[in-house]
């Protein structure tokens, strides 16, 4: 509370973003979201419920990011997205981040949540996070010298707004059948 | 009334709940912030910061007004204490030990691997997965099939040397 007055003296907009981490950490927390079980207990024990959690996020996130983009667009903001550019490196770099979150016992946000709850364990893995960080922020331009790097697809560009939407949606909804069916698989009815 | 209020306070609350509150912050960080929610940009700078200090890497020019500045550490401190006050409004904080030395490790291995992972393809499940996709780049959707993958090899490596 003292630091939140504080730091609105300096900056209104750090103060709401620090307001709004804030709730992101205690709704993640106190609602055990945690992206390592969405993709791990379907393959260790079948359940698919926080999956299928997890794929409503991200509708909500992808129709949310599309009509700020818009309204932006609209009054002349500037907002940037994440379109990164892809390469091998892309691969690469999920494939060891899933393998290292599953080991940790949390992807680095869980992790971060997992610290503020008291575990030992994570305040190690964010001690590794930090230093794999910086050894990878250092070996990324080998990566893109080595296997080279192609600028990242922003599928409007292609498909145009609308038609990605739907398409976004119904790969959405076909993983949330797929996930419901293989929970019912795994655990019966 | 009282239960419902003792449920938001010791939770857990539904996913989908969770879901879509969290999806709604999501939105508003991208409106605060100009730039969607990310997590692992800013752990490496205070690194580079903090090794650059020991004495242990060479400079890359990263200072601590740059820091205080950055939007990411505010948001990386918020998660942190959100989830400290989360725990603590429940009286659930305690701090809980390593019970077995093989977590030691697998704490550690798993750690340094994300990190290394996140930043090769420029962001972790928070910048490059889960906001990756929803800015409807094709990149978020390679690199979350690619997480998939790494998880399903991480949970064979979790029940063959860890359970």
């Amino acid at each position: 509370m003292l630091l939140i007055t504080l730091l609105s003296q300096i900056s209104f907009r750090l103060t709401l973003i620090l307001v709004l981490g804030t709730c992101l950490g205690f709704v993640l927390q106190k609602s055990r979201f945690c992206l390592v079980s969405a993709l791990r207990d379907p393959i260790l024990i079948g359940m698919t419920q926080l999956t299928r959690a997890f794929l409503l996020l991200l509708g909500i996130s992808i129709l949310g990011f599309a009509l700020v983009s818009w309204g932006a667009a609209v009054k002349n903001i500037p907002v940037t997205l994440n379109v990164f550019p892809m390469g091998v490196h892309t691969v690469v770099g999920g494939l060891l981040f899933g393998i290292g979150m599953v080991l940790a016992g949390g992807c680095s946000t869980g992790i971060i949540i997992r610290v503020g709850e008291g575990f030992a364990m994570q305040m190690l893995a964010f001690f590794g996070l930090a230093v794999g960080a910086v050894l990878g922020e250092r070996s990324s331009v080998n990566w893109r010298n080595t296997f080279g790097e192609w600028p990242g697809i922003f599928l409007p560009d292609i498909f145009g707004w609308i038609p990605t939407l739907i398409l976004e949606i119904i790969v959405l909804l076909t993983l949330w059948q797929l996930a419901r069916w293989w929970q019912k698989k795994q655990l019966g009815e | 009334m009282k239960k419902t209020l003792q449920t938001i306070i010791h939770g857990p609350w539904a996913y989908w709940i969770g879901a879509i509150i969290l999806g709604l912050l999501n939105i508003l960080v991208l409106i605060v912030r100009g730039q969607p929610w990310g997590v692992t940009l800013n752990i490496e700078l205070w690194t580079e910061w903090i090794a650059t200090n020991l004495g242990i890497l060479s400079n890359r020019g990263i200072t601590l007004t740059d820091l205080m500045a950055a939007s990411g550490t505010y948001l990386n401190f918020g998660l942190l204490i959100g989830a400290f006050w989360a725990t603590l409004a429940a009286s659930q904080f305690r701090f809980r030990p390593i019970r077995d030395k093989k977590f030691f490790f697998s704490a550690l291995i798993g750690g340094l691997l994300m990190g290394y992972g996140a930043r090769i393809a420029y962001g972790c499940n928070v910048g490059a997965l889960l906001n990756g996709i929803a800015s409807s780049s094709l990149t978020g959707w390679i690199f979350a099939a690619a997480v998939f993958a790494g998880t399903w090899i991480g949970s064979k490596l979790l029940l063959k040397y860890l359970m």
